[in-house]
């Protein structure tokens, strides 16, 4: 097996990782059956130290923004899709027929009086419910 | 109206295939189209995947003086609903960031295929996410070359690889993948990805189900725990579709006849509380009281042995003492745990006394018959039913009024709550009228209170009007309801109800409703805009003749793609799209799960073509972790820029970036 050195270490962090890493390895070992093909001695380099960190797709994507690349380089960020420039429509939260109304004291939408009706015997949860499912439950305002 | 049950579908835990000889030596590649829902895996050999499973893991919470359960992946998984707050992915949307799930999923695969020797050594084939960022890449690289020594990687893109398997001429068209997490628009053109003009929709077949899912835990509040998410992952397969016109098909829906013709009604499991008799009931009563009795009894019989065991060995010790053999005697009380010789014979005492009582105990047991003969009373009896029919009649009727009564005083009593919660409704006026002249401070003779009527005016400002649904009231109801139930057969056939009726779930807009998120993300609050919107942003970023090329030429591929009514919206959104009479095929892959295995197979099996696109072990330290090998349905690839503010030694792991910890959930 090829030492494995990533270049991203020099090589006092490398002794660092290698040192850190002896009795986790031994640790894994003894409560983890390891399959044979497995390099047992393997150790992802991204996850030095103590404990296993891994970055978010947030954090990757903003290490990738803050690269300099080449104009016009598509990334994955930059193929996000566009906000959308259509006004949305309103659909009743409980029937999902298309509302005309909002009720002004829960802020559901609702399309007729037998909804209304319904609405205003929803409890409180529920109503928090539909509003975050729609993405419209602002505890500020 | 037929009712639909969840078939709960269970999976099957993979097999262990064997490692066969003719697979061993000759370096067969594996293919693996590593998705984030599913993950299809298999030797290049095979004419279909040997394994399919849920690309995630089960790991249980490590617990304090427990010791930990077996890690599950995939199909070991055989009830998910169990372990899914334990659930982990490697994926974070469609991309893979936690690589030590990942390697635990490589090793469920490379077990499974029977895989015995000390490296992997077979090519791999693995598709990655669309623009996958390079440094995913580098850490699925380094999984592979490092921890199982495979001899070569070569990355491919999933719905590339689909269309590249069905379409029917394949050299310019447009692809629309509709996967788990995302949905991308992937314009080819003279047989080349034109990433520049891709776009991706970070909406998918998980935030379909998890509205779905929401919108009926939301209308059935009470079947909170049965609504689950594989069950509307199953009402999401084979239910659901997507709606060509919306509002149209809205607008049937609120037809009441035509509700009643669509709606799917599903009978969620449940056990009936009352198909037990009476008497059946009274039994089983009887069975479990004679049970307590004979546990009763046979302590009893125990603490009796016990304690005469112990008479008899304090009488022996006693005896000793009678013998005169003082040394043996001493160190016996002593091991007994007595203070001093006087407390033998008190002890002694003590226990015959207990012995005693026990065996009164058991003689008052046996003797006495059947203690639990008395049935509780129930508070039907207190009402006395007349005995004459013209009576009984009059007597049910008044029952029943003063059931009517009681509904109407809460009616009304509701009613002026939420009046009064209104500040312009004439009860309120009143009210504030009321407020204001009780506030009025005159200096004349105030003599309020001096009768007790002054002091009713409260009654009438408070806001409950005086009194409210009070517990009493609510007991006085049910049992006048209880007492109907008993006696009057015409007030049972109002409210009756078929075994089951409230465990059945009423599906109707929502089997179109949530596939529409794909076209209208604000539907839950997402700011993107719908697919149709983004192929309309995609096409308009060509001239006038590629648009038309790239609009003959549509392909639909991704799980959601086995939604019916896809194409047909599809055709229509583009109609709308492109000018009048303009030319719009549009094709929808076969298989679109699994097509893109099929092709990475295919591609695989052309070892030549597989070795000139794979990364080598060699490539891999050379040219950088990250580097990819391009080919016709791989990510282009830009290596990345070295980064502006450069740190001696740092290349791809800049040390400004702060690492957090992060786990994953499938929820």
């Amino acid at each position: 097996m090829v030492k494995k050195k990533a270049p991203v270490f020099d090589s006092d962090n490398a002794a660092l990782e290698e040192g850190n890493h002896m009795p986790e390895n031994t640790e894994d070992n003894k409560d983890e059956r390891r399959p044979v093909f497995r390099n047992a001695t393997f150790q992802h380099s991204t996850t030095a130290g103590k404990k296993k960190t891994w970055r978010s797709l947030k954090q990757i994507l903003a290490h990738e923004k803050s690269l300099p690349w080449p104009k016009d380089t598509p990334l994955y960020s930059n193929i996000t899709a566009p906000p959308s420039f259509k006004p949305p429509k309103k659909y009743s939260d409980i029937s999902g027929l298309e509302a005309k109304y909002t009720d002004p004291q829960t802020k559901l939408f609702y399309s007729n009086t037998d909804e209304f009706a319904t609405v205003r015997t929803l409890p409180s949860d529920i109503i928090a419910g539909y509003l975050t499912l729609r993405g419209a439950n602002n505890p500020i305002g | 109206m037929d009712y639909l049950e969840f078939k709960d579908h269970k999976v099957s835990p993979d097999q262990f295939f064997s490692y066969l000889d003719s697979i061993k030596n000759s370096n067969t590649p594996i293919v693996i189209e590593n998705g984030s829902y599913n993950c299809r895996v298999g030797w290049a050999t095979v004419e279909k995947p040997l394994m399919v499973f849920k690309n995630c893991l089960a790991k249980p919470r490590k617990e304090r003086g427990k010791k930990d359960g077996e890690m599950q992946v995939g199909n070991d998984i055989v009830n998910i609903e169990a372990v899914r707050f334990q659930l982990k992915t490697q994926f974070d949307r469609n991309i893979v960031t936690h690589c030590e799930i990942q390697e635990h999923i490589f090793n469920y695969m490379f077990s499974h295929l029977g895989i015995n020797t000390e490296t992997v050594n077979h090519p791999i084939i693995i598709t990655e996410a669309f623009m996958n960022p390079n440094y995913s890449r580098s850490c699925m690289s380094e999984l592979l070359f490092e921890c199982y020594g495979v001899p070569s990687i070569c990355y491919a893109v999933d719905s590339v690889l689909s269309y590249r398997n069905e379409s029917k001429n394949g050299n310019t068209g447009l692809i629309i993948s509709c996967g788990y997490y995302s949905t991308h628009v992937i314009p080819i053109i003279d047989g080349a990805i034109d990433a520049k003009h891709s776009r991706r929709l970070d909406i998918g077949g998980y935030h379909i189900t998890s509205y779905l899912h929401r919108l009926l835990q939301l209308k059935y509040p009470v079947h909170f725990a049965a609504i689950t998410l594989s069950r509307t992952e199953e009402l999401l397969h084979e239910h659901c579709h997507v709606a060509v016109d919306y509002l149209e098909e809205l607008r049937k829906w609120s037809d009441g006849d035509y509700y009643d013709q669509n709606i799917k009604c599903f009978q969620l499991p449940y056990t009936s509380q009352s198909s037990l008799t009476p008497e059946q009931q009274k039994e089983r009563r009887r069975e479990l009281a004679r049970r307590l009795i004979e546990i009763n009894a046979r302590k009893r019989e125990e603490k009796l042995a016990e304690d005469e065991e112990q008479l008899n060995q304090l009488l022996a010790i006693q005896d000793l003492q009678d013998e005169g053999e003082e040394t043996e005697f001493q160190k016996a009380v002593s091991d007994f745990g007595l203070n001093s010789c006087e407390d033998l014979p008190k002890m002694i005492g003590q226990i015959q006394a207990r012995i005693e009582k026990t065996r009164q105990k058991i003689v008052a047991a046996n003797t006495s018959e059947d203690p639990i003969t008395e049935e509780p009373k129930q508070k039907i009896m207190k009402f006395q039913t007349p005995k004459g029919e013209e009576d009984f009649k009059s007597w049910v009727e008044g029952v029943r009024r003063k059931r009517e009564e009681i509904l109407e005083k809460r009616a009304i009593r509701r009613q002026r709550r939420s009046d009064m919660a209104k500040r312009k409704t004439a009860a309120s006026f009143e009210r504030m009228r009321l407020i204001s002249q009780l506030a009025r401070n005159e200096k004349r003779d105030d003599d309020f209170g001096l009768r007790d009527e002054d002091w009713d005016v409260y009654k009438a400002i408070n806001k409950e009007g005086g009194d409210t649904d009070s517990e009493g009231e609510t007991e006085k109801l049910l049992e006048l309801e209880q007492v109907l139930k008993a006696h009057d057969p015409s007030f049972w056939s109002e409210g009756i109800e078929a075994p089951g009726e409230t465990h059945r779930l009423h599906v109707g807009v929502e089997r179109f409703r949530a596939p529409e998120l794909l076209f209208q993300p604000s539907m839950f609050g997402c700011h993107q805009a719908g697919l149709a919107e983004v192929i309309e942003y995609v096409l308009n970023g060509y001239d006038e003749d590629m648009a038309n090329k790239l609009s003959k030429e549509v392909f639909i591929t991704g799980g959601l793609a086995n939604l019916s009514g896809l194409k047909d919206r599809i055709i229509a959104e583009l109609t709308q799209i492109r000018p009048f009479r303009s030319k719009i095929a549009v094709q929808v892959a076969n298989s679109p799960s699994l097509s893109a295995w099929y092709k990475a197979r295919d591609m695989a099996r052309n070892l030549s073509w597989l070795k000139s696109s794979s990364i080598t072990k060699e490539d891999f330290l050379e040219k950088g972790y990250e580097y990819l090998k391009e080919h016709c349905v791989s990510n282009p690839y830009t290596s990345s820029p070295a980064p502006i503010t450069q740190i001696e030694g740092a290349v791809h792991n800049a040390p400004s970036i702060v690492s957090e910890e992060i786990e994953i959930d499938v929820i």
